[in-house]
């Protein structure tokens, strides 16, 4: 029994059984590319090396790790207030098209564009947050049904957009022009996809945790997700608590989308151009237990899997889409109060104190 | 707009509604119970993903009727799998539907994969079998109606029949047994029916593995009816939408299948619409079925606030 749990402890505890999970999660991994694949050595060495392998797939990794992260804090701002709004990957779209309206208007060949973009992008999203909000503050429809449709309509206006309005006419092509180099954000590691986007998304992380943690808005949203009905007793506006919660996580929302058409991997606009990243952040936000400060570390391994999965996929004949079992079981296996065969053990192993769930 | 009338009001528009709408109707019957039961369903879209593979893999081999009845028995597998984590290791119930639609996104195309040795995304390589549709060609017998009744009636999936003899089935269910007021006493308040002796947990179980089976069933006609076949991510929203029409629908079997078919007459809208207007661009036909469903979320959730506010009992 402990008296005043410890912060550390706590968080070595966690970590421990989000690595537990992925642990698991490997092997029933390594077992299906077994069973399936014709070379699984080289199939899973490939999955868990690759993205190590050279200066330019590590580019790659820190890219997603950067998105990931974005999405995940934006997942985890709601979560900790009990919202399962799930919008984030729309208001990516509609973030990512504003910033690249900004990067192709005149502002873009000035100083300004990477900044205005962003700005531009953090309002369109807030503003896509808004709306499930206000819903569901103002008639109480359900923010899962209402952040998902909206998720699906945003893909297909932009989309939109993209094919008729900023693609050269004619040319058939699924992208606008490049934008000018001033739009777009400066590679930190020359030649590869390190860029401006990492540093934006570890300011985000230091921005959300000091405003859930150290302001008065952070403690009434984490109340508010604790217990909504005794926060109201409080003297706390739920409702408006809530409604501010989704509308700066559709801001983190809509910054991703400025970094995904910024960033160096695209400096420019394509139709599907999050190819889906940004609405695994659910699982980041998951397995980091909605901590801002949790969720760069998980977003770096996931990150790595992720990658490493993608290299599989081009270089042998185990499709990527097999991590797929590897998300559903971690998240499953966090989520759930799992406890592994033989955990004394591994606690003795790992040297921790062994405490019961 | 008068071809646009002209074919709204045409006897194969109102099969296309029919046809649009059933996989919806099931997959909305499968959200209600679990509904009901306590438990939201999220994971409607996921379950629907693999019953449809699981249904175009196993018609390759086998009748169309054990297909149909894989696809149901996957959809139960992974309800039963739901209730597993949710119920015995606690988890959260929606972020296990959403692990079941993470695995469904990315299992089934990896799966698919398996299958066709190599294709992702479409199994156009395997030859699937369909459900077969009814044919009630006695009813053109019929004088004066019977041609229209035949038109109108005739060449549904089976499938369809069962989806509406489901909503019957249903209603019967929860309102006129005591497993339903059970089912419904666990979702609305779990401490009376556990004071009672009722076994919460089962009960809850079984509603996530029948919820599963209906959106299994759904799942079939989807990929053995509405389309031979199965596409990634085929189900476009739909195990979703049908969340929506279980709100819409006031949490009743009937109030659920309007939804459903107001919901069906829309995506019905979006298949003949291209053919008719060549202008609209695509993208913005697809939506319509999103939009509706958010428009119409919300305007019922103001309904229903406003009758909660003004304390009118609801008929229960």
């Amino acid at each position: 029994m402990i008296a005043a749990p410890n912060r550390w402890a706590e968080a070595r505890q966690e970590a421990g059984r989000a690595i537990a999970a992925l642990l698991v999660a490997l092997i029933v991994a390594f077992v299906i590319v077994l069973s399936t694949s014709s070379e699984p050595a080289e199939a899973f060495r490939t999955l868990l090396t690759a993205p190590m392998s050279s200066n330019r797939t590590r580019g790659y990794w820190i890219d997603d790790v950067a998105k990931l992260t974005l999405t995940g804090l934006a997942f985890s701002l709601v979560f900790q207030a009990r919202q399962f709004a799930l919008g984030v990957q729309g208001q990516a779209y509609v973030g990512g098209l504003a910033a690249a309206l900004v990067a192709l208007s005149p502002v873009g060949l000035t100083p300004l564009a990477i900044p205005v973009g962003m700005l531009a992008a953090m309002l369109a999203g807030a503003a896509y947050g808004f709306l499930p909000g206000y819903a569901k503050a103002r008639f109480g429809a359900s923010e899962i049904v209402s952040s998902l449709m909206l998720n699906y309509i945003a893909i297909r206006m932009v989309n939109y957009a993209i094919r008729t309005q900023l693609a050269p006419p004619g040319t058939g092509q699924l992208t606008s022009p490049e934008f000018p180099p001033q739009a777009v954000f400066p590679a930190i590691v020359p030649g590869t996809r390190f860029d401006l986007g990492i540093v934006i998304a570890l300011v985000a992380v230091g921005v959300v945790w000091f405003l859930l943690y150290r302001t008065a808005w952070g403690l009434k949203l984490r109340l508010v997700g604790h217990n909504a009905q005794f926060a109201e007793y409080a003297g706390i506006r739920a409702n408006a608590i809530m409604v501010s919660a989704m509308t700066v996580s559709g801001a983190i929302g809509g910054l991703l989308g400025s970094v995904f058409v910024q960033g160096k991997a695209f400096g420019r606009i394509a139709i599907d151009f999050d190819g889906n990243l940004a609405f695994e952040g659910i699982l980041i936000a998951i397995v980091a237990r909605s901590k801002p400060l949790a969720v760069p570390f998980v977003a770096l391994a996931y990150g790595y899997l992720r990658q490493g999965a993608q290299l599989m996929g081009m270089r042998s004949d185990v499709p990527m889409e097999m991590i797929a079992v590897v998300q559903a079981l971690v998240i499953l296996l966090v989520a759930s109060q799992f406890t592994l065969p033989g955990r004394k053990a591994l606690a003795r192993l790992f040297g921790r104190k062994e405490t019961a769930t | 707009m008068m071809e646009l009338l002209v074919t709204v009001f045409s006897a194969t528009f109102f099969v296309t509604v029919i046809r649009a709408s059933t996989p919806l109707l099931f997959a909305t019957m499968g959200g209600l119970v679990s509904d009901l039961g306590g438990a939201l369903n999220v994971a409607l879209e996921g379950m629907m993903l693999i019953a449809a593979l699981t249904a175009v893999v196993v018609s390759v081999y086998a009748p169309w009727y054990v297909a149909v009845l894989a696809a149901i028995a996957s959809g139960a597998l992974l309800g039963a799998m739901m209730g597993f984590f949710h119920l015995r290791l606690r988890a959260d119930v929606i972020l296990v539907g959403f692990a079941v639609n993470i695995l469904a996104a990315g299992g089934t195309v990896f799966l698919l994969s398996l299958a066709t040795g190599g294709d992702k995304g479409t199994s156009i390589n395997l030859v699937s079998k369909a459900v077969p549709a009814a044919h009630l060609d006695f009813l053109a017998a019929i004088p004066v109606i019977g041609p229209t009744m035949h038109s109108v009636l005739s060449g549904h999936s089976v499938l369809t029949w069962a989806a509406f003899l489901s909503v019957f089935a249903i209603w019967y269910f929860l309102y006129r047994t005591p497993w339903g007021l059970w089912l419904r006493g666990v979702g609305e308040y779990p401490a009376a029916p556990a004071a009672a002796g009722i076994p919460v947990d089962r009960v809850r179980l079984w509603s996530l593995i029948v919820s599963g089976a209906l959106a299994g069933a759904g799942g079939a006609q989807l990929a053995m009816f509405n389309y031979i076949g199965f596409t990634r991510d085929m189900t476009a929203g739909r195990g979703f939408i049908a969340l929506g029409a279980v709100l819409l629908g006031a949490r009743h079997p009937v109030g659920g299948m309007l939804a459903a078919l107001l919901f069906g007459v829309f995506e019905a809208l979006s298949i003949v619409m291209p053919g008719l207007f060549s202008w609209i661009p695509g993208e913005m036909i697809q939506i319509i079925p999103f939009v509706v469903t958010v428009l119409a979320l919300i305007l019922f959730s103001y309904r229903a606030q406003r009758a909660r506010m003004m304390k009118v009992p609801v008929r229960e």
